[in-house]
C-alpha cells in the first residue's frame, strides 16, 4: 500500500501540483494522463525526489517519508524504494547494457559482483535484451535502450516503478517493443505509475487511470470509467480533442 | 657556405650540442618528477575546486572563485618566489607561535616548487574539469540518483569516467605546459634540467649550444607525452561495433525462453484479478 498525501509543488508562481492525495494498492498499474503542463511528470519526479515539493509525504509499506523535508539519508532511503524510467532513457553512456543494470546492485545494494551479474542477466532476459549485454548504449536503438533502462530499474526490486513518458522520445516504429515490455512487467505484478500519451496503451495496461488537470486529480477510476464516461468537462474536452486528431484531415 | 663559416670560425659548436645531452639528461628525472607531482596536486585540487563550483556550495564557492582569480592573475614566477620565501616564514611563525620544531633551513626547495606549481596548475585545471563535468548529460546524473546512488558515488562511477574523455585533451595540454614550466623551478633553488644547462653554460660560455640542447630534449619529451596522450585517448574510446552476445549461440534455449514464455502470456492474456479493459 502506497499513500501520497497533500503533495504540493510550485515553480515560482506557477502551481504545478495542488495538493495531490493518492492511494495505490500493491500490484496496481496507475496510468496518469492529462493535458501537457499539468504536472504529470512533476508528480513522478517529486515522488523520486528529483524535484523537491513544498509540501507532501509518502507512505510506502508503513514507512512515512516527507517529500518536502528530507536529509540525505532519507532521500536515499526513499529512492531505494522506487525505480524510475525516463523519457530519454538516461543510460550510463560509458557502461555496457549489463553494467548499466549491475551498477545499482553493486554500488547501492553492495551485492557481490557475481551475484549482481546473475541478477542483471536475469533482468535483461526479462526485457529480451540478454543478447545485447555487452553493447554500449550508443550501439542500441532507442527502444532497446529503453528496455535496458527498464531492466535497470527493475533490478533494484522497487516497491514502486515510475515510468515517465517511456515512449515519447522513440521513433514510432520502436514504440511497440517498449510497450510490449511494459505490458509484460505490468502483468507480473509490479506496482507502477505510468505517465503516457499513448491513450490506447494506458487503457490496455492500466487498471486505474488518473486524469490530472491544473495540478489536481480530476478523474480517477478504471480505464473504462475514465475514458468512456468521464465526469468532468475538462476530461471530455481533452478526449474530444484527441479523437479529432485521429480523424482524417478532410473527407470527400 | 654557412656550414663552412660556422665550422671554421668556431662560432657555433655543433658537436657540443650533442655531447652535452647526457649531462643534461641526468637531470631529466627531476624535471619529470616536478611535473608529475605538480600535476597530481593540480588534478586533486582542481577537481575539488571544480566540484565546489559545479555544486554551488555556498561560501566555499566564493573562496574557490577568489583563489582561481588570484592564481590566474599572478605570474608563475612570482608564485614560486612567494612559496620559496613564504613557506619557511610560515614555518618559522609556527615554531614561534605554537612551539613546533620545524627545521626551516632543511625544508627542501623542491617541495616549495611542487607546491607553487601544483596550486598554479589547479586553478587552470579547475576550469577544464568544470567544463568537462558540466558536459555530462544531466539525465545520467538523475538516473544515478534514481537508482539510489549518492553524489560521490555518481561522481566516481558515472560522471568522472565520462568527463575524463572530455577533459583529457585540455589536461594533456596543460601537462605539456607544466613540463616546460618546471624550468622556472630554479627560483626555488632546484637544479633541474634548465638549471643544469645554465651551470654547464657558465663553465664554457657556450650558452647558445646548451639552450639548443635543452630545446631538443624538451621537444622530444613533449613528443613522447603527446604519443602517450594519444594512446590513452584511444583506450578511452568506446568500441565502434560489438558482435551480438556469443552466449546466444551457446545457449540458444536460454536466449529464447523469454520470447516463448512471453508469447504464451500474450496469447492467453487474461489476468482474472486485474481485468484489463480491452
Amino acid at each position: 500500500m502506497i499513500q501520497i498525501r497533500n503533495l504540493k509543488k510550485r515553480f515560482r508562481n506557477n502551481t504545478v501540483l495542488d495538493g495531490i492525495d493518492l492511494d495505490i494498492n500493491e500490484g496496481d498499474v496507475v496510468g496518469i494522463i492529462g493535458p501537457s503542463g499539468t504536472g504529470k511528470s512533476t508528480l513522478l519526479r517529486c515522488i523520486d525526489l528529483l524535484e523537491t515539493p513544498e509540501e507532501g509525504e509518502i507512505t510506502i509499506d508503513g514507512a512515512v517519508y516527507s517529500l518536502a523535508e528530507h536529509d540525505r539519508r532519507q532521500t536515499l532511503a526513499l529512492r531505494r524504494q522506487t525505480g524510475m524510467v525516463f523519457q530519454r532513457f538516461n543510460l550510463f553512456e560509458r557502461k555496457t547494457a549489463l553494467e548499466n543494470v549491475m551498477e545499482g546492485l553493486v554500488t547501492v545494494q553492495k551485492k557481490p559482483k557475481e551475484e549482481a551479474r546473475m541478477l542483471a542477466e536475469g533482468e535483461l532476459k526479462r526485457v529480451g535484451m540478454y543478447d545485447w549485454s555487452e553493447h554500449y548504449p550508443k550501439h542500441l536503438s532507442g527502444g532497446q535502450q529503453q528496455r535496458v533502462a527498464i531492466a535497470r530499474a527493475l533490478a533494484m526490486k522497487p516497491k514502486l516503478l515510475l515510468l515517465d513518458e517511456p515512449t515519447s522520445a522513440l521513433d514510432p516504429e520502436l514504440v511497440g517493443e517498449v510497450l510490449e515490455t511494459i505490458r509484460d512487467i505490468a502483468s507480473q505484478g509490479f506496482t507502477m505509475m505510468l505517465v503516457s500519451h499513448e491513450m490506447n496503451f494506458v487503457r490496455k495496461v492500466a487498471n486505474r487511470v488518473i486524469f490530472l488537470d491544473g495540478g489536481k486529480i480530476v478523474e480517477d477510476g478504471t480505464p473504462r470509467e475514465v475514458f468512456d464516461r468521464p465526469k468532468s468537462q475538462r476530461a471530455k474536452d481533452f478526449f474530444a480533442k484527441m479523437h479529432l486528431l485521429k480523424q482524417p484531415e478532410y473527407t470527400i | 657556405m654557412m656550414m663552412q663559416i660556422l665550422s671554421e670560425t668556431n662560432l657555433f659548436d655543433f658537436g657540443l650540442v650533442g655531447r652535452q645531452l647526457p649531462e643534461l639528461l641526468k637531470y631529466l628525472p627531476i624535471t619529470l618528477e616536478l611535473a608529475l607531482l605538480s600535476m597530481l596536486i593540480g588534478l586533486a585540487v582542481g577537481l575539488l575546486l571544480a566540484v565546489i563550483r559545479m555544486k554551488r556550495i555556498p561560501v566555499l564557492r566564493q573562496i574557490a572563485a577568489f583563489y582561481i582569480s588570484i592564481i590566474r592573475g599572478t605570474p608563475a614566477i612570482v608564485q614560486l618566489y612567494i612559496a620559496y620565501f613564504g613557506i619557511p616564514m610560515l614555518l618559522k611563525y609556527m615554531n614561534l607561535h605554537f612551539g613546533t620544531d620545524f627545521d626551516i633551513s632543511a625544508f627542501p626547495g623542491f617541495a616549495c616548487a611542487v607546491f607553487a606549481m601544483g596550486f598554479n596548475e589547479s586553478a587552470y585545471n579547475a576550469e577544464t574539469i568544470r567544463a568537462a563535468l558540466s558536459s555530462v548529460d544531466r539525465g545520467q546524473i538523475e538516473a544515478a540518483s534514481a537508482v539510489g546512488m549518492t553524489y560521490p558515488q555518481a561522481l566516481r562511477r558515472i560522471i568522472l569516467p565520462e568527463a575524463m574523455t572530455v577533459a583529457l585533451p585540455g589536461l594533456g595540454n596543460s601537462f605539456i605546459g607544466l613540463i616546460k614550466g618546471t624550468s622556472l623551478a630554479f627560483t626555488c633553488a632546484v637544479v633541474e634540467m634548465t638549471a643544469q644547462g645554465k651551470i654547464l653554460g657558465g663553465r664554457n660560455y657556450r650558452y647558445f649550444e646548451v639552450y639548443v640542447s635543452l630545446a631538443i630534449i624538451y621537444w622530444a619529451v613533449t613528443i613522447i607525452v603527446e604519443r602517450i596522450l594519444k594512446f590513452i585517448e584511444k583506450r578511452l574510446e568506446l568500441p565502434e561495433q560489438i558482435d551480438k552476445k556469443a552466449a546466444a549461440a551457446e545457449e540458444p534455449e536460454k536466449a529464447r525462453t523469454f520470447t516463448k514464455e512471453a508469447k504464451v502470456r500474450y496469447d492467453t492474456n487474461k489476468k482474472p484479478e486485474k481485468a484489463f479493459s480491452q
